[in-house]
């Protein structure tokens, strides 16, 4: 072949891969369960980045599938082997353990298919990047807001969600961590956990409120239950509305009504719709051969009263789940 | 009875496994289905069921029932785990697991027989002790194994892509079914648990110890209980308080699609086996074509009561 023709081929070749709108991607995204509303808004997430990639040339084919029986690790780890074996181009999981799913990913590797992990990390180097919320920075924002609102003074109850949870765990520290830079403020209790329910959580809080109610000035709950119980509890006692500043994390029907009635005072919440928008982008920008980083953090925001109604919070408030899922 | 037609009775759930096949081999996803890796994957999600199939084999031919083999499961991966990280080796934790699920195996079986109480009771109540206790001993928490031990070798998966080399815990499975099957078909007291699944005043009358057999037999099934713990533990890499909920269903769903009849008297390990296959291949496939967590659950509730009314179907065409 004479060679100027030769370099047309070539460079009609490489225009022709560079434009033709053949990058086909199938991932699946894998949530720790699918009825909450936390994971609806990550698989909006994800079906916000799918639309948005479409648009870009690459198609994606999203398949979204939690465990069959919700906080099961084994019915977990099963789909994940089903999907390694599906041959899917790239996973996106949410390890319902950091170290039971290890295994399965690993496997998944070895099958040459990526896993990004998003929302709670795996005890693994096998993941090509975690993208989630940083825990730590929420606990300490937690933290600033209450010791600015106590004017740097008062006392202060820290009540826990429950042990060996790893993300809840990071938020509290952050807290505690926020607070011993504030030498006027008293931590009276840090010791309770609120466990998994919302009763397990209203009797813990109506326990720490006999003991301290008197002396309480602010109160921080690490998720989403024990916020509405120690609220509900402060309630009951007369003592919400401000009196004693309350903080919480995550936001949900009820804790959104309590902070427009003035009953709490800021939720730190997360991003979840980010999280599955960028959990799918980075298993796609990997796939195309991009670097991604290790570790993606996808923000938090302290939400108080004044702020709520600012577009961009009210949107974390109430994620945008009907604009991107038929239901 | 013609023998064609016992012949039809005999293989019934393996035509209903190639019935899945066939249906699946219809879809576009075929390629990803049948290949040797994913054979392999539907194997290893099999083997916790199928172990606990072959004890609820023998615990429903006789007439019985364990509903506290779940919770079994998850005190055993427990207490593996806890005994693991004590360092206690592979093979005296397998034995301990063993022993303490045909402990509780027989503590049924004894109540049971005993007091002349319905088995659905007692482990019932057993369920909720063993759950319980499981929790109490894992503080509520689960109990991560050393990350090296040879236990999680049982049920790892060296490479995912091809079909050899099979996990242990698959030859594990093959391996007692055949010894359940000859207990079951060959030995007097395998004879002793069909009479008395059939008719157990029968047996009685003919000299049948009915309560030592029924002892023996939830011991015996207690202690591939105490096996699949350990399973567990080796699957997961951690021992759960909170794992395997539900499991008994799932076991009782594959013996009875297998073709055992929970009157007692009728039922086979093969059968077992084939049935719990048939629930791993459904989800496995129904996975990989993305459909609906809820199209799983539908199907698998529709094939049991469907195997079950065939069964009833070609027994009352057989009387006639």
């Amino acid at each position: 072949m004479h060679s100027p023709l030769r370099a047309l081929t070539l460079a009609l070749c490489f225009v022709g891969s560079v434009f033709a709108a053949d990058k086909s991607y199938t991932i699946a995204v894998i949530p720790k369960g699918t009825t909450h509303e936390f994971w609806k808004s990550i698989h909006a997430g994800a079906v916000k980045a799918e639309q948005e990639l479409a648009t870009q040339g690459t198609k994606v084919r999203l398949f979204w599938k939690g465990p069959l029986r919700e906080d099961d690790r084994d019915q977990q780890i099963q789909v994940v082997e089903n999907f390694t074996a599906r041959k899917v181009h790239g996973i996106v999981l949410a390890p319902l353990d950091s170290q039971a799913l290890v295994a399965p990913v690993t496997s998944a590797g070895q099958a040459k298919i990526p896993t990004v992990v998003i929302d709670s990390d795996l005890k693994s180097d096998q993941q090509i990047s975690f993208v989630a919320t940083d825990n730590f920075k929420g606990g300490q924002m937690a933290g600033d807001h209450l010791a600015q609102l106590l004017g740097g003074k008062g006392n202060v109850i820290l009540l826990r969600y429950q042990v060996g949870s790893a993300s809840t765990e990071a938020r509290e520290a952050g807290f505690l961590d926020a607070l011993a830079k504030q030498p006027g403020i008293k931590l009276i209790s840090s010791d309770q956990h609120a466990g998994a329910t919302r009763e397990t959580a209203y009797q813990a809080s109506q326990n720490l409120l006999n003991r301290f109610g008197k002396e309480v000035n602010g109160i921080f709950a690490a998720n989403e239950t024990s916020t509405i119980a120690m609220t509900k509890a402060l309630r009951d006692l007369g003592q919400a509305g401000g009196k004693v500043k309350m903080l919480g994390f995550d936001s949900g029907t009820q804790s959104v009504l309590d902070l427009k009635n003035g009953d709490v005072q800021g939720l730190v919440v997360q991003d979840p719709v980010k999280m599955g928008y960028l959990g799918v982008l980075t298993v796609v920008r990997h796939l195309n051969g991009e670097k991604v980083e290790k570790r993606i953090d996808t923000g938090v925001t302290l939400v108080t009263r004044e702020n709520m109604a600012q577009p961009e919070v009210a949107a974390l408030l109430a994620p945008p789940i009907k604009q991107y899922l038929k239901e | 009875m013609n023998r064609f037609a016992r012949l039809l009775q005999a293989s019934g759930p393996f035509l209903g496994l190639l019935l899945v096949c066939g249906l699946f081999a219809l879809t576009e996803e075929r390629e990803f289905i049948f290949t040797g890796g994913n054979f392999k994957n539907i194997l290893t999600q099999t083997v916790i069921v199928a172990v606990g199939a072959l004890g609820m084999t023998l615990i429903i031919v006789g007439g019985g029932i364990d509903l506290s083999v779940g919770s079994l499961v998850a005190f055993t991966s427990v207490l593996g785990a806890k005994l693991l990280v004590a360092g206690w080796s592979p093979l005296a934790t397998l034995l301990a697991l063993v022993l303490v699920g045909a402990g509780v195996g027989l503590f049924n079986g004894l109540i049971v027989a005993g007091f002349r109480m319905m088995p659905f009771i007692v482990t019932l109540g057993m369920m909720g002790v063993v759950r319980g206790a499981a929790k109490w001993l894992g503080d509520n928490q689960t109990i991560n194994a050393p990350p090296d031990s040879p236990v999680h070798q049982l049920m790892a998966r060296i490479n995912p892509s091809e079909f050899w080399p099979l996990p242990w815990g698959v030859w594990i499975v093959l391996g007692l079914a055949v010894v359940m099957a000859l207990l079951l078909r060959r030995t007097v007291f395998g004879r002793h648990v069909f009479a008395i699944g059939a008719n157990e005043t029968a047996a009685r009358y003919s000299g049948v110890r009915v309560g030592l057999a029924k002892g023996a037999t939830y011991g015996v099934a207690g202690l591939l209980f105490g096996l699949a713990g350990l399973l567990q533990l080796s699957r997961l890499t951690q021992g759960d308080p909170t794992v395997a909920t539900g499991l008994e269903l799932d076991i009782i769903a594959a013996v009875v699609i297998g073709g055992a009849s929970l009157n007692g008297g009728v039922g086979s390990i093969g059968g077992s086996l084939i049935g719990a296959l048939i629930m791993a291949l459904l989800r496995n496939g129904t996975n990989q074509l993305g459909w609906q967590t809820y199209t799983q659950e539908i199907i698998i509730g529709c094939v049991i009561v469907l195997a079950v009314g065939l069964d009833k179907w070609r027994q009352s065409r057989n009387q006639r």
